[in-house]
């Protein structure tokens, strides 16, 4: 575990000063944005309910080839710097039209921490990913902090250069997927987090790990 | 002395507020009598003797003109109280009541797979002269009282319609009648395996060809949960039962449209009037045979008159219909003969020999396909009548010599076809034309060795376009979130596409005639019995003018469409449910129109295809006469299956309720489309039922797949080539082309 | 109204569609995504959009639709020989001229059995097979035992048959069968794939031509009816997916040694392509392939109804009336109906012309696509060179990992067989690509696997 107490003190501290994270929220393809469905500084929720079937806060219609879209925010958090200017006006692909200003849950800390501690699977390249089918599976059935894998699994599969790449596990012993840092079919850039493992035998420290920041941050 | 009058007291007490809960408050002031009863209770041994008496008397008296009044003015809504009401007799005061000895079976109380589902082995007596006679019969019905809490209100789970199926199999077996008790609000709405829609549907798939008298009582009938066990020979009901397609409350949301809110009182008390859910509507509308008569405001748990009633009613009911299968004469005899509560004239040996089993199945075959025809629209004159029944005859017997004498020759590509399908190999080409190869094969002409190079190439054949695909714009994938679909290109989609997303093979709706035009070979569609018209057999208000806006915006005269068509040269009955029509609902005409549909693919040994566009249920505007096209239907369907057809359902879009829980659940063969949604009750009936939200998947195909309820998940863009491989593959050797 | 160009793709060729219009006077549009930001393509167009993907017909269409487009160059790859696009193009309530063949064209043609049904029809060989997609076991074999017997009738010895996904391509879905023994299980595992990958279980069972030259002919027709031919190329020096790496214009080296005579054939093949062309009332820039074995026997393989990425050497080395042409020009100009000016009379050929494919690939690792960052990039400029690349010399280049890692195109033109090797020789010898990969190793290209193979040129290969 690379992770000791002192350290994780010091991480605490700088979510403490700045307790929220800014998601921008991009055009996902060219079009013409027809309707704003919020207003600057409104609260905005992302996908809720036991299953998220409850669909995120309209946003703004995002109109194409006669289809009007509706985008939706994705994370809870206070919608600003919403470019009302682009109203009625063609925007391209990717273009920032506001940025939803999401304040971090104790859950979301505990995640951003665990980057540290766990052992973290990278994109190797800058690609789309997706869980491998089988693992995806019983991810679904069974949830985050219950599924093992060993050395040799596959783990994800990447689509890169036009060709789909498996990609497995390395590492020697047994690790329980803890934590997925992605969304599937996503550009994710080399380097940015995939997955986060953590050794069976490491999981009571870091459940230690998680009380401790469970005890910090209701504080 | 004392303790009499303090529980007299008591009684009155439980009967003044009794009237209260059914009446109202307000009903001649019965609410100030409820308190003036309880105040009195409370300084009861402060009063003397004489004083008591004589306000128990002038209560009495009271009361007794209350009640005599309360009965006059009952409405249907009132009744439904009355069913509802934590006083009425349950299934277990019958046992205890009715009947002479018992033993319950597969559970006592809470120790049951279902307490909502009391099965017991009873022994019921007759006196006849000075002789006492013993009969056995097995009972089953449901239980809402002697321990609330855990009979769920009387909603019978998938497992307690099975439980209840497992024992009319004993039954069976030993040869005694079973009496059925319906004491239900309505199935409970999960899918857990066996599945709600798929147990009442075996239910009532196996009830068709029980070989022992069955008859049923209804106290509360609500809907599928009480066809579940409420297909028999003879239909009792109690004078102050309801009978109904849905509750008066769920009809008032439907009608008033609302999601959440509680649906008005008026609108409520009017629906329970619309519905014709009361006893003697019922008998009127042809849903029940026989009342059997309550006290006042409906008999109670200690109305012990009305259990005498209860068990002259039904041994004499057992008796009539055991008499049907023997002689009319002794029916006669039986019929007039001086009977009474305490003494029989006769002892009738209610076991059935085998020729008797056969009319006894014969008997109920007819009685149900009877049921609800005095309803059914159809414009015809005397004559046309006479001669459609000459066609008729003609045509059974034409079919008949046809494939009977055909059949011998037929063998031997049959065994040509056998050794090719022991290969797993079928020679089946499944996209543009992939059909004719293999037909030539059953037909007997031989492969080409040689390989065709083809002459000219074949222009293509004006293809049917869906009116959807004439617009210059693009949709968005449900499913393009968790998938990635790309917008689609809408002449794409329902063009080439066939409505299905290539990217995750979402299926969108389409319109009906697209599967008109699309599945069945080319010009081969022929429509029957068109004429067949939904009518408003309970005149509910409304209704008519809802038919004729769906009249109009279809051109259809109801929402089941029967046709005869071909796949691949392959000759099929098919009947479909159209969602443009009423949601794909069904009543008096679809019942008629499938069973019609049904009984021509039985006389012309073809397979029967029923396509469910979307079904949203039985109508309700139609009540119980929607209701009993359940048992109806799935007779037919039983009658076809055994007489050596394929029956084959393909669900598209939703298909839920009454129709899935009977005449579709029962097909041997159900195959769903990718996005289907199938099921018992929406989501939101579950919720309100069980208290617990369901999660969005939970009617999916993949789970009614993983449940067991359908065998298999099939794609659109492939929807032909499956039915023609299952024409093939599936089904007795009876059809004509075997 | 003056006529605007959307242009439908990215590098190299978005730049060559761009040179055409602005040789032409037209207006266009070029469009990009994130990953291509520092393209040349990007950087040199004067007006350009940023889209989701070159695949989103929905993107450009709207972007074609906000600038007033007219017209649509899809170029090679993406959705260029995408009928439904095609179609879409030209159907919409806003039609766009599509710069290609005709939605139909595109269709029958990229269908391959369809395709090779009608060249049956019109007397044009095509590789023994089955000409109808094969659903089971029993017609696999009983089609391949026909194919057999139908092959040693025409000579074969030793055949080996491919079993191949009707919808695959580009070297996914096929499998080689030494023995009839094998077909059924082969089947199976091609009919599985083929089910799960492209959705369509149907098969075609082809015997494979053991050596040979893969030869193509640049065809050109108008909408009036008007056909000519720009020779034929030679692309048999391929990597072991069937990609092309080299290429080379003529088609055969009339001084090489052959056991027919090379003129005859290659007259033969040019006559075959442009009967299929009429019988298609083709309209358009379009490639059809062919192998020949060293016998002198040909069959047709494809048609690619789009323009080649080699297009180029032919261009080299054909003169319209003693000038040079540019095919993405001629392209352009029949999309826009108008008339060729010029017949197969008017072109002449001179010279030869050879072109090199260099790309990020670790040829010694299976081809594997490379992606990294290009730090040096550079090349002697020669009057007999000609380079077409989207990869700029002045500043470090990321390859992007959406698509494959092409990095330019080397074409370079001589006047006789001899002079060609030599300059070809001394490209490879001077160009310099330098980078590393995302783990910092050095970035590797196919530089060596050219110079290697250069010795190949013209002969009979087996793959």
């Amino acid at each position: 575990m690379k992770i000791d107490f002192s350290h994780l003190t010091q991480i605490l501290q700088r979510f403490k000063a700045k307790p929220y994270k800014i998601y921008p929220v991009l055009t996902p393809h060219t079009g013409k944005i027809i309707e704003f469905k919020i207003k600057e500084g409104e609260e905005v929720r992302g996908p809720s309910g036991k299953w998220l079937e409850k669909p995120g806060t309209p946003l703004f219609i995002l109109e194409r080839e006669k289809n009007p879209k509706l985008i939706r925010a994705q994370y809870n958090g206070i919608a600003q710097n919403i470019r009302t200017d682009l109203l009625n006006r063609f925007v391209e692909a990717g273009e920032k039209v506001l940025e939803i200003k999401h304040p971090l849950s104790q859950e979301e800390i505990i995640s951003e921490v665990l980057l540290n501690a766990l052992l973290v699977i990278r994109a190797p390249e800058t690609a789309r990913y997706i869980l491998s089918p089988e693992l995806g599976k019983r991810l679904e059935k069974e949830g985050l902090g219950k599924v093992s894998v060993k050395e040799g699994d596959e783990l994800l599969i990447m689509t890169f250069m036009k060709r789909e790449t498996p990609i497995f596990l390395k590492e020697r012993g047994t690790y329980i997927i803890y934590q997925i840092y992605f969304k599937p079919f996503e550009l994710v850039q080399a380097g940015e987090p995939l997955l986060g493992l953590c050794p069976v035998e490491d999981l009571p420290h870091l459940e230690k790990i998680i009380q401790r920041i469970k005890a910090e941050w209701s504080l | 002395m004392l303790v009499e009058l303090h529980k007299k007291l008591k009684e009155l007490i439980e009967l003044a507020e009794y009237i209260r809960d059914i009446k109202g408050e307000e009903f001649l002031s019965i609410g100030n009598i409820c308190n003036e009863l309880t105040d009195f209770y409370h300084h009861f041994y402060d009063y003397s003797q004489e004083k008591i008496i004589s306000f128990i008397q002038s209560y009495e008296e009271k009361l007794g003109k209350i009640l005599i009044k309360a009965e006059e003015t009952l409405t249907p809504y009132e009744i439904v109280k009355i069913v509802r009401h934590p006083q009425r007799f349950t299934l277990l005061d019958i046992l205890e009541n009715v009947y002479d000895s018992y033993m319950e079976l597969g559970g006592e109380g809470e120790l049951n797979i279902d307490p909502a589902v009391i099965c017991a082995k009873a022994i019921i007596t007759r006196r006849v002269g000075d002789e006492v006679y013993f009969h056995q019969v097995m009972v089953i019905g449901h239980e809402k009282g002697h321990g609330e809490e855990f009979r769920r209100g009387g909603s019978a789970a998938p497992w307690g319609n099975e439980k209840a199926l497992r024992y009319m199999k004993m039954a069976e077996t030993e040869g005694i009648p079973i009496h059925f008790y319906i004491f239900t609000p309505g199935a409970y709405p999960i899918e857990d395996y066996p599945g709600a829609a798929q147990q009442i549907a075996r239910n009532l798939f196996y009830m068709s060809k029980l070989s022992v008298p069955t008859i049923s009582f209804i106290s509360e009938g609500g809907s599928g949960g009480a066809e579940a066990i409420g297909l028999t020979d003879l239909r009792l009901m109690a004078e102050k039962g309801y009978y109904s397609v849905i509750s008066p409350e769920g009809a008032a949301a439907i009608e008033a449209k609302l999601k959440d809110e509680r649906p008005p009182r008026e609108l409520v008390e009017k629906m329970a009037k619309a519905l014709k859910l009361t006893a003697k509507d019922n008998l009127q509308l042809g849903t029940i045979d026989r009342i059997i008569p309550e006290p006042p405001l409906g008999a109670r748990r200690k109305d012990y008159e009305f259990f005498k009633r209860l068990k002259y009613e039904i041994i004499k009911a057992t008796d009539e219909v055991v008499l049907q299968t023997r002689s009319l004469k002794m029916l006669r005899k039986y019929a007039l003969s001086k009977q009474n509560f305490e003494n029989f004239s006769y002892y009738v040996n209610w076991e059935l020999s085998e020729d008797e089993k056969e009319i006894l199945i014969e008997n109920r075959y007819e009685k149900y396909r009877k049921m609800t025809q005095w309803a059914v629209l159809e414009p015809k004159s005397f004559f046309k009548c006479l001669a459609q029944r000459g066609t008729r005859l003609g045509q059974s017997i034409a079919y008949e010599v046809k494939y009977r004498v055909l059949k011998s020759g037929q063998k031997t590509f049959k065994r040509f076809f056998e050794e090719l399908a022991s290969e797993s190999s079928l020679l089946l080409k499944p996209v543009s034309d992939p059909i004719k190869s293999v037909y030539n094969l059953i037909v007997g002409k031989k492969i080409r060795t040689k390989v065709r190079m083809p002459g000219e190439i074949e222009e293509e054949t004006e293809v049917y376009v869906s009116p959807l695909a004439l617009q210059d714009r693009t949709v968005t994938c449900p499913q393009a979130e968790k998938f990635g679909c790309p917008d689609l290109w809408v002449p794409d989609l329902y063009g080439e596409f066939c409505g299905v997303c290539p990217n995750c093979g979402y299926h969108f709706p389409l319109e009906y005639n697209w599967y008109l035009n699309n599945i069945f070979d080319k010009g081969s569609v022929k429509t029957f019995n068109d004429e067949i018209a939904s009518g408003n057999p309970l005149n509910f208000e409304g209704y008519a003018e809802k038919l004729k806006a769906a009249r109009k915006e279809t051109g259809l005269n109801s929402a089941l469409l029967s046709f005869e068509a071909k796949i691949g040269g392959i000759s099929v009955v098919a009947v479909m449910l159209v969602a443009d029509f009423r949601q794909g609902t069904v009543g008096v005409a679809e019942g008629e129109k499938f069973i019609r549909a049904v009984e021509f693919a039985k006389v012309s040994r073809r397979p029967f295809i029923a396509l469910v566009h979307t079904t949203g249920g039985i109508r309700i505007h139609e009540g119980t006469m929607g209701v009993v096209q359940m048992p109806r239907c799935t007779m037919a369907v039983r009658d076809y299956v055994d007489s050596g057809g394929l029956y084959i359902v393909i669900y598209d879009n939703n298909s839920y309720a009454g129709p899935v829980a009977s005449f579709l659940g029962s097909a041997p063969y159900q195959f769903a489309l990718k996005s289907t949604r199938l099921g018992f009750a929406g989501p939101r009936v579950i919720l309100e039922t069980t208290g617990q939200p369901v999660p969005p998947d939970y009617h999916s195909v993949e789970n009614a797949l993983k449940r067991g309820h359908i065998q298999g998940i099939w794609d659109r863009r492939e929807l032909r080539k499956k039915l023609f491989f299952a024409l093939l593959t599936m089904g007795a050797p009876n059809l004509y082309y075997r | 109204m003056k006529d605007k160009v959307l242009i439908a793709n990215r590098g190299e060729i978005a730049l060559r569609i761009m040179e055409a219009c602005e040789l032409l006077g037209l207006d266009y549009v070029a469009v990009y995504t994130k990953e291509d930001e520092e393209s040349l393509h990007v950087r040199l167009a004067k007006k350009k959009y940023r889209i989701s993907d070159y695949r989103d017909m929905n993107d450009l269409l709207a972007v074609a639709d906000e600038e007033k487009c007219t017209a649509i160059h899809p170029g090679y790859g993406f959705l260029s020989e995408n009928y439904r696009f095609a179609r879409r193009v030209v159907k919409r309530e806003r039609p766009l001229i599509w710069i290609g063949p005709t939605w139909e064209v595109i269709r029958d043609l990229g269908n391959k059995l369809y395709m090779k049904k009608v060249a049956h029809k019109l007397g044009i060989p095509v590789i023994p097979g089955s000409v109808e997609p094969i659903y089971n076991e029993i017609e696999a074999e009983l089609k391949a035992q026909e194919i057999l017997e139908q092959a040693y009738e025409e000579g074969f010895e030793e055949v080996s048959f491919l079993v191949k996904a009707v919808a695959g391509g580009g070297g996914m879905g096929i499998e080689e069968v030494k023995n009839l023994e094998e077909i059924r299980p082969v089947f199976r595992k091609v009919r599985a794939y083929a089910k799960r990958l492209f959705g369509d279980e149907g098969v075609i069972i082809e015997i494979k031509i053991p050596l040979f030259q893969h030869i193509e002919v640049q065809i050109l027709g108008s909408k009036h009816g008007e056909y000519v031919h720009f020779g034929t190329r030679n692309c048999t020096i391929q990597s072991p997916f069937r990609q092309k790496r080299i290429e080379l214009a003529p088609g055969f080296y009339q001084m090489g040694q052959y056991n027919f005579d090379p003129a005859k054939k290659e007259a033969e093949i040019i006559e075959h392509s442009l009967n299929l062309a009429r019988h298609f009332n083709y309209d358009s820039v379009g490639t059809f392939e062919w192998l020949v074995t060293p016998e002198g026997k040909y069959y047709l393989m494809e048609v690619n109804t789009r323009i080649q990425v080699e297009n180029e050497i032919s261009a080299k080395i054909s003169f319209v009336k003693n000038k040079p042409v540019n095919l993405l020009k001629e392209q352009i100009r029949v999309a826009f109906e108008e008339k060729l000016g010029y017949s197969q009379r008017d072109v002449a050929f001179k010279g030869m012309s050879l072109e090199f494919r260099l790309i990020a690939e670790d040829t010694k690792r299976g081809f594997t696509p490379l992606s990294g960052v290009i730090t040096r990039f550079d090349y002697k400029e020669h009057p007999w060179l000609t380079m077409r690349t989207h990869v700029p010399k002045d500043k470090p280049y990321t390859i992007p990992t959406q698509f494959d890692p092409n990095l330019a195109l080397a074409i370079i033109y001589g006047e006789k067989f001899d002079d060609l090797m030599e300059k070809s020789k001394q490209f490879l010898n001077e160009i310099v690509i330098e980078g590393h990969t995302f783990k910092n190793e050095p970035l590797v290209t196919n530089i060596e696997f050219l110079k290697e193979k250069l010795g190949d040129v013209y002969k009979f290969l087996s793959i």
